[in-house]
């Protein structure tokens, strides 16, 4: 029987976290916003403006902006620094304060670290299905792309625990999760659409999960893909997500042998 | 009735074994750590076996590197021991099973376990909802921790505005709103001042009596192992050199004779003079009343004893100065650290 009362809890207590930071909540909503979204406008100033392209991989002006605008509210689901807190907890020993609790610590993170992403995807559905009627699209869609941007945010954190687990045989395991997000910011859409890629390297993007978190749910929203090919993307989501559990399993059974819960 | 004396902690043989990259000094140690890291290996734990009963209030104590946290580390399922066996409520604790995980706590002073940001109601929420504690049994006990640390008034406040003191508390608190079993203390007094450290241990005293929890407590301070334990365990340098009454280890009737000579002989013949056992001749250089440098010689003898190892010594010297000192808990422990400093073990029997 799943047990739903910590679960909530925890949920809860992570909402009053972040409330408690609130000023700093904010800042990491306004610079996971802006920074995406001025670089790719800048670089679309540069292609079509300067550069006087037309289309670019099929896509107009128009339609990198609106990529960019709509990929805004699916960036904020992307993930947290949750990875980050699991391996600094291992460096530092204080993992030790969640081993003796009678809940999964990789679980229970989660669960703490998405309560304010959660509040973030209930005020993007809301903007971004408000704004989207204004322009003729589908909330509907835009709930469609939330929930792949949600099971998105699921695979990101696992791969996160996953990798973190990297802290139990080295100190510097910040290194390993600093890449994995460079890669993640590339391969995820949030800095370019995916179909930029030329079509020699399109496989890249899809032989990972990472296009599920950003491309993927703008996709959705925008009604480039059909319901059928959406309803298949979320089936190669669920087989992700099937995949980051089990490797959970086996990196963290392995890693925890390992630790040495440093400090006295 | 009769009692349940099944032993809920059982520790046979345990040993430890840590490996950790050595570094050199500067750039050359750094460069070598990169390119042909060298290894050390320090052993925790050497062969540790110990039981402990139910109810039982236990001091660990030790210098320190002793091994005190490793041995409560291995009993709380933190890390396995290298061999060895060890058993806490019938459990392997390194498995740490959930039933296992509900029935301990424990706390380190030097370490927060609660959320920093929250005030320690909503931390306290929280884990009665990990712990699936009925909310009466939860305001009942939160109400009766609560009441017996004094702290009912800053259940509200942010645990990082707190006072260390405060702090402490609510920690204890949380370890033990679930009502464990076994606790295990490390430290728990660390920092705080007399008052705060007094209301701690008089805490302890009445959960371990009024809940018949079993208490294992590592400390520095001499005064919480002799007010609240039944028995004290000593490790040194990872052996248990000493497990027994706190009582049995100041040995009832001993003291310590300080005696100032005008010439020092070797210990073995001050041994001889005084017709006692070399392990209770010690000397010391200490400073005497003018400040200067002086040596003192001193006998752990029964109280019996003194009148006729002064004469001895009145016999084959002149005597300076003499005085007699009780044996604290404290000072034997500082003799024994002391003994290893110096490289002298002088082990009391485990009992």
């Amino acid at each position: 029987m799943i047990k739903t009362a910590w679960r909530l809890a925890a949920l809860k207590n992570g909402f009053q976290d972040a409330i408690a930071y609130r000023i700093e909540f904010l800042f990491e909503i306004l610079g996971a916003a802006f920074v995406p979204a001025a670089i790719q406008w800048v670089l679309w100033y540069a292609l079509f403006r300067i550069g006087g392209a037309e289309r670019v991989a099929g896509m107009t002006y128009g339609d990198m902006v609106q990529y960019t605008l709509t990929s805004l509210l699916f960036t904020q689901i992307r993930g947290g620094d949750n990875d980050f807190e699991l391996a600094e907890m291992v460096r530092s020993g204080q993992l030790s304060n969640y081993l003796l609790r009678p809940v999964g610590v990789v679980e229970f993170v989660y669960i703490r670290g998405v309560a304010p992403k959660l509040m973030l995807a209930g005020i993007c559905l809301l903007l971004g299905s408000g704004v989207g009627l204004f322009f003729g699209l589908s909330p509907l869609r835009m709930a469609a792309g939330m929930l792949l941007a949600l099971v998105g945010n699921v695979i990101h954190y696992q791969v996160g625990a996953a990798l973190a687990t990297t802290a139990f045989l080295w100190e510097e395991s910040y290194a390993v999760l600093m890449v994995k997000n460079l890669i993640v910011s590339l391969l995820s859409g949030e800095l370019i659409p995916l179909n930029l890629f030329p079509a020699s390297l399109q496989w890249i993007w899809k032989s990972t999960p990472f296009y599920l978190y950003v491309f993927g749910p703008t996709q959705v929203a925008l009604g480039r893909w059909s319901c059928a090919t959406f309803a298949g993307h979320l089936a190669i989501a669920c087989a992700w997500m099937l995949f980051g559990w089990m490797l959970i399993r086996v990196t963290w059974g392995m890693g925890i042998k390992r630790y040495s819960s440093i400090g006295g | 009735m009769e009692k349940n004396r099944t032993p809920v902690i059982e520790v046979r043989d345990v040993r430890r074994t840590f490996r950790s990259p050595k570094k050199g000094d500067g750039w050359k140690g750094a460069l070598g750590l990169l390119l042909r890291p060298e290894f050390q290996t320090t052993e925790a734990l050497k062969g540790v076996s110990f039981t402990i009963e139910p109810g039982a209030f236990i001091g660990l104590i030790g210098a320190n590197g002793a091994g005190k946290t490793t041995l409560l580390k291995i009993l709380s399922g933190l890390i396995p021991p290298t061999s060895g066996e060890a058993r806490v409520l019938g459990y392997e604790p390194f498995r740490r099973p959930m039933d296992f995980r509900r029935r301990i706590a424990l706390v380190m002073g030097q370490k927060a376990q609660l959320w920093w940001d929250l005030p320690a109601i909503d931390a306290f929420d929280l884990l009665r909802a990990i712990y699936e504690i009925p909310p009466a049994v939860y305001r009942e006990r939160l109400h009766t921790l609560a009441e017996l640390l004094d702290v009912e008034r800053h259940l509200r406040t942010q645990i990082r505005r707190l006072s260390l003191g405060e702090r402490m508390k609510m920690e204890l608190i949380g370890a033990l709103i679930h009502w464990p079993g076994v606790v295990f203390l490390d430290e728990p007094t660390i920092g705080l001042d007399v008052l705060a450290a007094h209301k701690l241990r008089e805490f302890l005293r009445v959960f371990n009596q009024r809940e018949k929890a079993t208490i294992l407590l590592t400390s520095h301070n001499m005064d919480d192992i002799e007010r609240l334990c039944s028995r004290v365990l000593i490790l040194r340098e990872g052996e248990l050199i000493y497990d027994g009454t706190p009582r049995g280890l100041t040995r009832s009737g001993e003291c310590r004779l300080k005696v100032r000579l005008m010439h020092v002989p070797a210990i073995e013949e001050l041994a001889r003079i005084a017709g006692v056992a070399q392990d209770a001749v010690e000397i010391r250089q200490k400073e005497d009343e003018d400040g200067a440098g002086a040596q003192f010689v001193y006998f752990t003898i029964q109280r019996r004893q003194i009148v006729p190892v002064l004469q001895a010594l009145m016999s084959s010297g002149q005597i300076i100065e003499m005085g007699i000192e009780e044996q604290s808990l404290e000072s034997v422990i500082q003799r024994l650290y002391g003994a290893e400093a110096a490289g002298a073990a002088r082990p009391v029997a485990p009992g």
